[in-house]
């Protein structure tokens, strides 16, 4: 999958130098993606949604420009509700999917977005669909997206595997985010993320000191990196500064 | 080089007590080549507000005729005068109409509003190129000696200068800032307007 | 549609652009635009939404106002604060409010902030980033207190307090120090006062005074020059020139008309009734 190209997107833009993902599992799919929006070096919300929605049991992650995946999104939404109002019935993740395809295909020129499609409907069940760059429409058991995704390309190939029910979809999920977020510059903050089945949409959130950590030089460092450091209060209990080693 | 240091001149307005002013240098150039002492940039666009246009020469003919005729329009439909509020936002609007193809003007006004009462009220305002306005309580500067201007119009100028008082530091602040920059010079004009005459000087002023 | 034509056509008029890009090639830059070097934020509190921005307009290192107005209305219970080309802004503003009053007269009820964020951001995301408008849209409606950023290209954001403008930075920095949830109304009011000047005294491209403005159900509130740090001392001594200090060669006065009084001539004036 290409990379997101940093030089297309245009002076002052906002960014979302993202981690994005999304699994698929029997009964349902789960995705995630971190929370940090970018303009240069400055993080603008470190809190953001790129989870968004599109249909009752249909969402996107979103990676790239931020107005040009709004403004995608928001369209795939308006169509999405037209479609329900006149077949009188929920549409399905590929309908859903190829909408928001043709929008980054035939706006390739002027669109910097990377969107992962996914849901859960009556017709192929659980289902992700990739779209990356420039479009182009694939379906997946996981896809991964956004410029974190390019660290954690192997750690999802050596790990995924078929037959995983939910809980351990959720966590391979956070800990393939956990891992982009702690290589990536442009992603960090909090991972959102969302279960998605047939009874329903489930979203799980874990704060930015919560995330799952993994070897970080212990051993080397010594028990300097053994804990986060305290976050400073405003209170007067205010411990000195640590000296480290 | 800027644009709006092909032809130079420069523009201020001022406010007084129950009067304002407006002056402009009288230089039109070539880039460092003089051209013509005469080139009036001030306008009047009714008894009571008068218009200064410093930039490009040919966008000052042609912004003129333009808010002569939009004025024109506005009282025929209206069948009154153009209050100087209004004509703010007319020069306004049209300036923002070409945001992403602009005139190189930053137009300057000066005028008496009438207020409720049947008094007369001091106005001044001045845009930038894309027509943003500016409501000044003080005074008003464009053109290319404006960074000279507001430095000598920010020491000089006070709070309700009679209309004599308000002319001789104009004028001051005019004359002064315009020997300093190369661009704008050849001579003065001021209007000051007061709610029962206009009176234009010319002033001596500096010929190199 | 002779009218409608009299003034002129709706939307932008390129035809200036041929010769400006003539002129652009010859490496005449374009002068520039006033702009907004600004620090604008917003925050939810326990009743309702605080807005805040100073009042310095820049062109280039000029200060060009030094008391501008920043918190723009859209409607009696939304207001938006404009960082970013000060035309664009002030234009984009008043063009949203104005099709927010006919939002709410076609459908009979107020029209709600998201509404506004998102005729704000079709707008911009139509002019792809052209329009420079960076905004801090907040408001109070059926829905309870709403703020959202929203960006140039047109993304938003919905977040419990913001910031932007070239003084977002130093603002950010006293909203992530001190905002807390449900802050009282005197708390909120004096947060923002704080992050503003923050941004004042440590953004070049902001300056003067603290405006702000506080929207609850009920009642909006728009506190202008609520902090005036940056007041000018007296001057000690007037500098006014004698009359006769400037010599002119020519003099020209016009005598205007201040009052007329209309005789009729004739003996009874038209009936009109």
């Amino acid at each position: 999958m290409d990379r997101i190209d940093m030089h297309r997107l245009k002076q002052g833009e906002v960014n979302l130098g993202t981690s994005i993902m999304a699994v698929q599992f029997d009964g349902g799919v789960v995705i995630g993606a971190d929370s940090r929006t970018t303009t240069g070096s400055y993080i603008a919300n470190r809190v953001t949604d790129k989870l968004t929605f599109l249909h009752d049991r249909i969402y996107c992650c979103r990676s790239g420009s931020a107005a040009d995946t709004q403004a995608i999104a928001d369209f795939g939404h308006y169509y999405l509700q037209m479609q329900a109002q006149v077949l009188g019935s929920a549409p399905s993740v590929l309908t859903a999917a190829a909408i928001m395809e043709k929008m980054c295909y035939q706006n390739k020129d002027q669109l910097s977005a990377g969107i992962i499609v996914a849901g859960w409907d009556e017709k192929a069940g659980p289902s992700v669909y990739n779209i990356p760059l420039g479009g182009g429409l694939f379906r997946q058991p996981w896809a991964i997206g956004g410029s974190g995704s390019t660290y954690v390309y192997g750690y999802c190939d050596a790990t995924y595997q078929e037959g995983w029910g939910k809980d351990e979809t959720v966590n391979f999920v956070k800990n393939t985010l956990a891992l982009a977020m702690s290589r990536d510059g442009s992603s960090g903050g909090c991972i959102r993320m969302c279960v998605i089945t047939k009874d329903g949409v489930e979203r799980k959130f874990i704060p930015g000191d919560q995330l799952p950590r993994f070897w970080e030089g212990k051993e080397i460092l010594g028990e300097a990196t053994q804990k986060p450091p305290a976050a400073i209060s405003a209170v007067s209990d205010v411990a000195p500064m640590a000296v480290e080693v | 080089m800027s644009i709006m240091e092909y032809n130079g001149g420069s523009v201020i307005a001022m406010v007084g007590k129950d009067c304002v002013a407006i002056a402009s240098d009288l230089r039109l150039g070539n880039q460092a080549l003089g051209i013509s002492s005469n080139f009036q940039k001030i306008f009047p666009v009714t008894d009571r507000i008068y218009l200064g246009l410093p930039g490009l020469a040919t966008d000052v003919t042609t912004l003129r005729e333009t808010f002569r005729y939009r004025v024109n329009m506005y009282t025929i439909k209206e069948e009154r005068e153009i209050e100087p509020e209004t004509f703010a936002h007319l020069v306004s609007s049209t300036l923002y109409e070409r945001r992403f193809g602009p005139y190189f003007i930053e137009p300057v006004m000066a005028g008496l509003s009438r207020s409720a009462t049947g008094g007369f009220k001091p106005f001044i305002a001045a845009t930038d190129l894309i027509g943003c306005l500016n409501f000044a309580k003080d005074f008003v500067v464009a053109g290319t000696a404006s960074s000279k201007l507001y430095g000598v119009a920010e020491g000089l100028w006070e709070p309700d200068l009679d209309p004599e008082q308000l002319f001789e530091t104009i004028s001051q602040t005019m004359l002064n800032a315009v020997d300093r920059d190369a661009y704008s010079g050849w001579g003065v004009v001021v209007h000051v307007i007061e709610k029962d005459k206009v009176t234009t000087r010319t002033l001596k002023g500096r010929m190199d | 549609m002779a009218a409608a034509a009299v003034y002129s056509n709706p939307g932008f008029d390129f035809s200036n652009l041929t010769r400006n890009n003539f002129l652009a090639e010859k490496g005449i830059p374009l002068p520039k635009a006033t702009s907004t070097g600004t620090t604008i934020v917003g925050c939810i509190f326990e009743d309702g939404i605080i807005l805040g921005a100073d009042t310095r307009a820049t062109e280039g290192p000029i200060v060009a106002d030094k008391n501008c107005e920043k918190i723009h209305y859209i409607t009696e219970s939304i207001r938006c604060c404009g960082a970013g080309t000060a035309a664009d802004t002030e234009f984009v503003t008043n063009l949203i409010s104005s099709n927010m009053e006919l939002h709410g007269l076609t459908h009979g009820r107020k029209p709600r902030v998201v509404t506004a964020m998102t005729m704000l951001k079709q707008y911009l995301f139509r002019y792809q980033g052209h329009v420079g408008a960076a905004l801090v849209l907040g408001g109070v409606d059926s829905t309870g207190p709403n703020l959202f950023t929203i960006a140039p290209h047109g993304s938003t954001d919905k977040l419990p307090y913001v910031t932007m403008g070239s003084g977002s930075l130093a603002a950010m920095a006293v909203f992530e120090s001190y905002w807390r949830p449900n802050m009282s109304r005197a708390d909120a009011l004096q947060l923002v006062k704080d992050a503003i000047s923050a941004g004042i005294f440590n953004d070049l491209g902001s300056g003067s005074n603290v405006d702000a403005c506080i929207i609850t159900a009920n009642h909006t509130e728009m506190l202008r020059n609520v902090e005036m740090p940056n007041e000018r001392v007296q001057k000690e001594r007037s500098y006014v020139f004698r009359k006769g200090t400037t010599a002119w060669k020519k003099e020209d006065i016009k005598k205007l008309v201040l009052s007329e009084e209309v005789t009729p001539i004739s003996g009874e004036a038209m009936d009109t009734d």
